[in-house]
């Protein structure tokens, strides 16, 4: 028992050693999303579309998976996400023209379909939260100093309220958690599940091994 | 002596019986449960049921007579606009026909009737042949030569020589057992025809 | 007894039975009996003992997953990234195929470490066992090299550096180092051609080599038979019929025994693939999800969990060569622990404190130098590296000396 003990406790030291693992140096704010929030992930997806696919790509995600997934019908995201620009079973691209960001920017703006396990949702927050003008008028980002990216969401910023302000990036790291892998709740259903019925056949190994060992005498 | 096997004293045979069952028939379940995921993995993936997703034709630019060729999920579809004259022939046929009513065929409800189309005019066909799977050819002239001078004009499979009339209906003693397969259709407006999905309730049919 | 009767009766199955008519053919009777039915295991096999089946399981569980993935999987700089998110999002199924493929590979080395450990406790690389030490030993190599090879195959950021890492390992040998690293991927960085050949290693050539090395492993082993945890050989004290009085067989007693294990196991194993599969960011590492950019290296590059504590020793020695002399050397070194340690005591419940001392140090600077591999090598860190690296080393080097001079208790002369 008390090797069972020492054993637990090193797989348990992992995570508290993962987490000292790095990171990036300033404080995030927590996103406090929730995935099985699909009106947030309705408003993700149509604020992505809006502020984010100008430039930005998430390639690995077709229109209809993500319909079929935060519960829209095929009409309803391509008229709320593509406006009728893309069949529903075309690939989520940027609106931007090839080159042209490269023109621009200075740089090709990453595909988004990852960014949320990249970099995980607390990030994206406090990203889309970051951008703050220093005294000579000049924007930059708390989260990431020098980035390209225009505040996106300074409209909001400015005409919405600091609820709805936070409601909408976090509304984006919510929709951005889902495409990261958009069988997360899928699995995390079926977890519980696959365990309770192992458990089962466990108990059936438990008392078939001690039927067994009956006939060893120590 | 006190750690020998004593399995001949004191043993529930039916107690050990009655587990050794359980545990084997639940992990025969598990083991059916785990299988599931292995064997669902050769399902068309997303993918590739993207890549079959319907499409739509154009048939604007199509004259009488003329065939087009379109790829759904993969396979060639033909769209051909048949002239009056063709329509004629059609149900002179019929007695040398092996299903000409297209009772053991694949083909809608919608299809199941004497041109086997929505539109008479526009016949909307699976081409591959039902025999082995090659891709028949299109010879609407009236005794043309490959095929015989008392040809009426149809499909031709050049692989087992099974033939076709102008609806796809296959004629008897050739080697395909049933007509070509008309693929669900549906027309969104007089020109445009899609092809996999089948007509709305509402839509026109 | 029962046993003794199913023994004689073996060879002569009943005529017009399939088993009989195969079994003139083919031994597959004697076969069961030798290596299951009737190979007589020690009785009181302890906790420690369940890893070896438990790595047969993953084995198992690796081949199955891993034969799957190849079907959707392209081997190619192109395609590699593109298909393994195809995989996780399209294959039916695909992202629970992979996930159990990538668990799949930390439980490997979480088991086989344990399992070593086990071999280390108990004193299972003594004579007799030296060779299934040595066949163990090898199996952990190709292992290594496996576990290597299938990490470049997504074709993340950190797959491609650290593979560059790696191979540039090789560099550091003196006169043909360059042209080594060169060959190994076939093009002056990590490329295309790097990738396919690794694909076709890890997917046909070591799970081949691994194999066999198993087969031979399980029979070297039921040659000598199982050590256990008092380090008693059971062969000495055998019955009338000529079977060890504190063996049992096989089957259906550990059969049984490590059907509950590897149920328990899988409990384990399901909770990581459905709740936990990033582990933290240790079995799928977050700059993995990232393609790979020959360009842009990312800020912190470390090695999955278990080639950290190689890694550790690498990094902790401020030569190139001799850093990687240091890091072969701390696997090689453990090849020689069957005449390192000359105690003619096996178990560690009758070993002198020495052992048991220099044993915790030993596992004590593994596990810290496995943790310092994952971080940043800051100078503080990289002194506390030279210190374990000292300690780890010292496990071996110390050890012929103290186990000569070990004050060991008495060995009873059967098992408890």
């Amino acid at each position: 028992m008390k090797k069972l003990v020492w054993i637990f406790s090193f797989f348990l030291a992992l995570p508290i050693a993962a987490q000292a693992a790095g990171g990036p140096s300033i404080e995030l704010e927590p996103a406090q999303n929730n995935l099985r929030d699909q009106d947030s992930l309705k408003r993700g997806a149509i604020l992505f579309s809006n502020y984010c696919m100008a430039c930005h790509s998430m390639k690995y995600m077709r229109y209809n998976r993500i319909a079929r997934d935060i519960g829209w019908s095929n009409e309803e995201i391509v008229e709320k996400m593509a406006y009728n620009m893309n069949k529903v079973v075309d690939d989520v691209k940027t609106r931007m023209l090839p080159g042209v960001a490269m023109e621009v920017l200075g740089v090709e703006p990453p595909d988004l379909s990852l960014m949320a396990r990249l970099r995980g949702t607390d990030y994206i927050y406090t990203f889309l939260r970051g951008y703050y003008q220093d005294e000579n008028g000049k924007w930059d980002n708390h989260a990431l100093a020098g980035t390209s990216m225009p505040n996106v969401l300074e409209g909001i910023q400015r005409h919405a309220s600091a609820e709805d302000y936070a409601q909408a990036a976090r509304d984006i790291a919510n929709f951005m958690e889902y495409a990261g892998e958009p069988a997360k709740l899928q699995r995390t259903e079926l977890g519980w599940k696959v365990i309770a019925f192992l458990l089962v056949l466990l108990v059936l190994t438990y008392f078939l091994k001690k039927e067994y060992w009956r006939d060893i005498k120590h | 002596m006190s750690t020998k096997v004593h399995k001949s004293k004191g043993v529930d045979i039916q107690r050990r019986k009655i587990l050794t069952g359980a545990t084997g028939v639940v992990g025969a379940a598990g083991a059916t449960f785990l299988a599931v995921p292995f064997v669902s993995s050769w399902q068309p993936s997303e993918k590739a049921k993207a890549a079959g997703a319907p499409v739509d034709v154009d048939i604007s630019q199509l004259q009488p007579g003329q065939m087009l060729t379109v790829s759904w999920r993969g396979k060639p579809v033909w769209v051909v606009r048949r002239t009056p004259e063709m329509l004629e022939k059609l149900p002179i046929l019929d007695a040398q026909l092996r299903d000409p009513a297209s009772q053991q065929s694949e083909q809608p409800v919608y299809c199941q009737n004497e041109t086997r189309a929505i539109n008479p005019e526009y016949l909307v066909v699976v081409g591959i042949c039902t025999h082995l799977g090659c891709a028949p050819l299109y010879r609407p002239a009236i005794g043309s030569p490959d095929v015989g001078a008392d040809w009426q004009g149809g499909f031709f499979c050049p692989c087992h020589g099974s033939r076709f009339d102008l609806a796809g209906r296959v004629f008897q003693s050739v080697p395909a057992p049933t007509n070509l397969e008309i693929p669900p259709h549906h027309f969104m407006t007089e020109h445009l025809i899609r092809i996999g999905e089948d007509p709305q309730k509402e839509g026109v049919a | 007894m029962s046993i003794k009767h199913s023994a004689d009766q073996a060879p002569e199955q009943k005529k017009g039975s399939l088993l009989g008519w195969l079994d003139r053919r083919y031994p597959i009777v004697s076969t069961w009996n030798e290596h299951v039915g009737e190979y007589y295991a020690p009785k009181n096999f302890n906790f420690w003992y369940f890893f070896g089946s438990l790595a047969l399981l993953v084995l198992v569980n690796q081949f199955i997953t891993g034969i799957w993935l190849t079907m959707s999987y392209k081997p190619s700089a192109a395609e590699a990234f593109n298909s393994i998110e195809y995989i996780m999002r399209d294959v039916e199924w695909g992202w629970l195929i992979r996930y159990m493929h990538s668990t799949g590979a930390s439980a490997f080395f979480i088991v086989i470490y344990l399992h070593m450990l086990r071999g280390l406790l108990y004193g299972s690389y003594k004579e007799p066992r030296e060779l299934v030490w040595l066949l163990g030993m090898f199996l952990f190599l190709v292992l290594m090299a496996e576990a290597f090879m299938g990490y470049l195959l997504p074709w993340g950021q950190m797959s491609y550096w650290g593979a560059q890492v790696i191979i540039s390992l090789f560099g550091a040998i003196p006169v043909v180092g360059p042209d080594l690293a060169l060959w190994v991927r076939g093009d002056f960085v990590i490329s295309d051609a790097t990738l396919n050949r690794f694909f076709a290693l890890h997917v046909i050539a070591l799970p081949l080599v691994l194999l066999i090395l198993v087969f031979m492993h399980i029979v070297a082993l039921h040659k000598v038979g199982s050590n256990n945890p008092d380090g008693i050989e059971i062969k000495k004290y055998k019955n009338e019929a000529g079977l060890p009085i504190d063996g049992i067989p096989f089957h259906p007693y550990y059969s049984v025994k490590d059907s509950m294990g590897a149920v328990f196991f899988m409990v384990l194993f399901a909770f990581v693939v459905f709740y936990w599969p990033e582990g933290g960011g240790y079995f799928l590492e977050p700059p993995n999800f990232e393609p790979a950019d020959p360009l842009k290296t990312p800020a912190h590059i470390a090695p999955v969990w278990y080639f950290t504590p190689f890694y550790a020793i690498l990094r902790a020695v401020p030569d190139k060569f001799l850093g990687v002399v240091a890091m072969g050397g701390a696997i090689a070194v453990l090849f020689a622990m069957p005449w390192l340690d000359r105690c003619k005591v096996k178990s560690i419940r009758y070993r002198g404190a020495s052992y048991k001392i220099l044993l915790t140090m030993f596992v004590v600077s593994f596990v810290v130098l496995g943790y310092l591999g994952t971080q940043p090598a800051t100078p503080e860190l990289t002194k506390l590296a030279q210190l374990f690296t000292a300690l780890y080393f010292g496990f071996f080097f110390l050890l012929p000396f103290t186990s000569v001079l070990e004050k060991t208790k008495p060995v009873p002369e059967r098992v408890k």
